[in-house]
Order: structure tokens, then sequence, then C-alpha cells
């Protein structure tokens, strides 16, 4: 997923140390903060769950493409054996990006197939991952 | 030479009189313009303006010609500042711009917050969803808003919008993501009746996209950048979109119940509510969600990550839309 966390940690450092033009400070740089400062909540989620929600998912999509080779094809076998090199989110995220274009690859085929079990299969690790992804807003009081 | 400096010039140019600036402001108001607020002074008399700039990178490539002329067209049949002037070049502020009468006295709350509306939900709901519905209703023909947008056939808004924002997707996604791609493929499979009527689609009709008095009426529509001609059930699908209900599972946009809402939009628009084309719309809308998420989380990265809304759009918003369009593909019989 983009942005990563590393992109939203680096950017609130540079929307706040880039040094605003005089018509753009009052309002719009309160606003501003304000939005930095739900960036850095969503982050501390991110920096305690993401790891564990990437591990999780690409073991997940591994089992699904694993299970489903027999009958779409043995390719899948091959993505299916992708592994991060090592625990770091970019990593992590770049077998991830191999693993979910498996999936995509696989829907279609189902689909095509008409294979409604495995299709619903899909669909339900697509609610997990969603779920496992998911960040929390604390529901904030109006202004 | 400065903003400030830039719009005096401009004005004294637009109204053959010379003009002064005071009070130059930007304010919060979307990832796809710089918003500004200003006092003008010509004649003696002082009016208030909001400039509309497009940015060095925006949200979306939004058409400013279709969003000016859409203020143009609405006024007076929809709550909607006045449209000033249109400068397409880039002469004088830099880069194009348009101009609005600027209304005052009103709130817009996030639409990330909880109880935004107080006692006045409902009267707002009740506004909001007949305002929606009267822009249904209202003819395009001969208008400005002609000029510049194209009509589609009734059976082939689906299809149009589909093809819109899914190239969208396939253009910006930096991330494979195969839930909104499962979704546009159900969508192509089961397409929706044809439109009803075709009518000027605002296209981010939603809750924190109108300015109200704090007593229960709505001063404004704004945010009019993604207007086009379209199935009126493209809107009321926006409008009743989760990701805009306040942590409000009861009441769409934190205002009034599902129920209701229909109810008021079809007797302001004339027009029924076939369930299985707004269940289209409503999958739909989720991944129109997406496609503009997808396109602000590559606008954060193109632009530096210096813009802190377009973060939240790419990232925080994004994963609320799988969560929605997972719920929405799970609930499905169908292929």
């Amino acid at each position: 997923m983009t942005p990563a966390l590393s992109d939203i940690l680096r950017g609130n450092f540079l929307s706040l140390a880039i040094p605003a033009p005089v018509e753009s400070q009052g309002d719009f740089m309160t606003g501003k903060v304000a939005v930095i400062a739900l960036l850095s909540l969503l982050a501390a989620q991110e920096a305690e769950r993401g790891s564990q929600s990437r591990v999780w998912e690409n073991a997940a999509i591994a089992a699904l493409l694993k299970d489903a080779a027999s009958i779409y094809g043995q390719d899948l076998l091959a993505v299916a054996d992708t592994a991060a090199e090592d625990l770091s989110i970019p990593a992590l995220d770049a077998a991830n990006a191999t693993l979910r274009r498996g999936l995509i690859g696989l829907h279609e085929a189902v689909e095509a197939a008409g294979d409604l079990p495995r299709h619903r299969s899909i669909i339900a690790l697509y609610g997990q991952m969603a779920q496992a992804r998911r960040l929390d807003l604390p529901p904030l009081p109006a202004g | 030479m400065s903003l400030q400096q830039g719009l005096e010039t401009y004005l004294t140019g637009l109204w053959g009189a010379p003009t002064t600036v005071s009070n130059l402001a930007r304010i919060p108001g979307g990832a796809s313009r710089e918003t500004y607020r200003f006092d003008s002074l010509v004649d003696g008399r002082s009016r208030g303006l909001i400039l509309r700039r497009d940015p060095p990178g925006g949200l979306l490539e939004t058409d400013r010609r279709l969003e000016f002329l859409a203020f143009k067209t609405v006024h007076g049949h929809v709550p909607v500042p006045e449209a000033i002037a249109l400068e397409e070049s880039d002469a004088a502020l830099e880069r194009p711009f348009f101009l609005m009468e600027r209304v005052d006295g009103g709130v817009v709350p996030s639409p990330f917050v909880v109880l935004p509306y107080g006692d006045h939900a409902q009267a707002l709901g009740e506004q909001f969803f007949a305002t929606l519905g009267r822009l249904a209703a209202l003819s395009h023909e001969g208008t400005p808003f002609r000029e510049a947008a194209a009509e589609p056939a009734l059976d082939e808004c689906w299809r149009v919008a589909l093809d819109h924002w899914s190239a969208v997707i396939e253009a910006d996604e930096l991330h494979p993501q195969p839930i909104v791609r499962a979704a546009i493929r159900h969508l192509r499979r089961n397409p929706p009746p044809p439109a009803q009527r075709i009518s000027i689609v605002h296209g981010d009709y939603r809750t924190g996209n109108f300015m109200h008095d704090g007593q229960g009426a709505i001063l404004a529509i704004l945010d009019w950048e993604m207007a086009h001609l379209g199935d009126p059930l493209e809107d009321l699908g926006w409008a009743c979109d989760p990701l805009w209900n306040h942590f409000d599972d009861t009441r769409v946009g934190g205002m009034i119940a599902p129920d209701q809402a229909l109810a008021i939009w079809e007797a302001a628009s004339g027009l029924t509510v076939d369930p299985a084309a707004l269940a289209w719309w409503s999958l739909f809308n989720a991944v129109k969600g997406q496609a503009i998420w997808t396109s602000a989380a590559k606008a954060y990265r193109d632009g530096g990550f210096t813009d802190p809304v377009l973060a939240i759009s790419g990232w925080y918003t994004a994963r609320r839309h799988d969560l929605i369009l997972a719920e929405r593909l799970a609930a499905l019989e169908a292929f």
C-alpha cells in the first residue's frame, strides 16, 4: 500500500519544516497542523501493526495460491514461494506486490471458470486483508 | 509580483477601475485547488471573494472550466456562490484560476468528526437531499455547463464513469489493489439499468462539501470540481457512502435516516430510486473513491510528501474504502 509509513513521517517533517508563505498561515496552517497530528496518530498504529499485518497477508495469499495451483496452474506455486528478503516494511511490501498480482490473476481465472466456492474464499480473504490493514481514526468532536 | 499584487492588477483590469485587495488568506478547501479568501475594494465598495487557483500538483486533473460553468449554471437553483471570472492562462497569477463571491458566516465541518451538526442534523439532512434532488431535476439544455460538458447516452452513463475511474487506477496505482479490481470486474459484468435522465452530477456531493449557518440552514454547496453530466444516482450513491457517515451507521452523512434521504430525493427530483441501480452506483462510488485516493497517494509522492491532505486521502481513506468494498463484495450473491 502507499504511502508507506516512512513517507508519512518524512512528509510530516517536511510539512512543518518548510516555511509557509504569509497568506498560507492562519486558518490554513491550523488545519494543516491538525491533519499532521492525525497522520502521526495513524502512523503510530501502522508502526505497531504494519509489519504483522503484512506478514500475515503474505502468508494468507501464498496459502490460497498454493491451494489453487493444482487446478489453476503450477506457476502459482512459484508466485506463492515469493518471500520477503527481511522483515522491513519495504521488503514485505515488495513481496506483497508480487503475491497480490498473483492473487488478482487467480481471481480473474476463478471468475472465468465460474468457480463460486473459490471466488467466495477469495472475497473472504479480501475482507480479512482490509481488516488487517485498517487504520482507526479517533472519533474527534466537531470544532 | 506577490499574489496580492497579481490579484489587484487582474481585478483592476476586469472591473476597469482601481482595485485593492486586503485580508488575503489561504483556507482549507480541497486538495485539487488552492483556495484563498480576500476582500476587494473598488469604487468604494468592498466585496468578499474566493480565489480558486490550480495547484502545482493536485489530487485530480479536474477541469476548472467545468467547475466554473457549473457554478454559473446552478446559481439560483442550488445554493452556491456567484461565479465572477475564469482565467485559463498563467499570465495573471502564475497558474489558471477562477473567482467567485464569498459566502460568509458559515461552517464546513470535517467529514471525520462525530456529531458535526448537533441538533440541526435532521434539518440539514432534509435540505441536503432535497437540494440534490433539485439538481437532478434541473435541465442542463442550453445552459453554460453544456459549453464544456459532454452528454452521455442514458445507457452509457455507467460505462463512461467506470471507464474513467478504472483508468485513473490503472494510471496512478503504485501497489496492486486486488479488492478494487474485483469490484471493477463485477460492475462490468453486472451493468445497471439505463439512467432515467441525464443530469448535472456534482461529482463530490457529500458531507464536508457544504457550508451551513450553524442554525440548521445550508448556505452553499461547494467543490464542483468533478461536475459532469451523467446518471443522478451517481451523486446519490456517493452522498450515502459509509465513508461520510461521521461514525454513525444509522444516518447517511451523519444527518438523516437512509430511507428518509431517498424519499426526499425522490420527491425533489421526480425520479424513483431503483434499488438495483442504486446498489450498482453505491459499489461504483467505492471504486471511484478508491481511484481518487489512489491518485492522491501518487500526487503525495510526486509532490515531495508535503501536502498532508493528500497523505490522509491516499492512506486512511483508501483503507476505509477497501473495507467498504470488501464488505459490499461479500454481500453479493453472484460473480
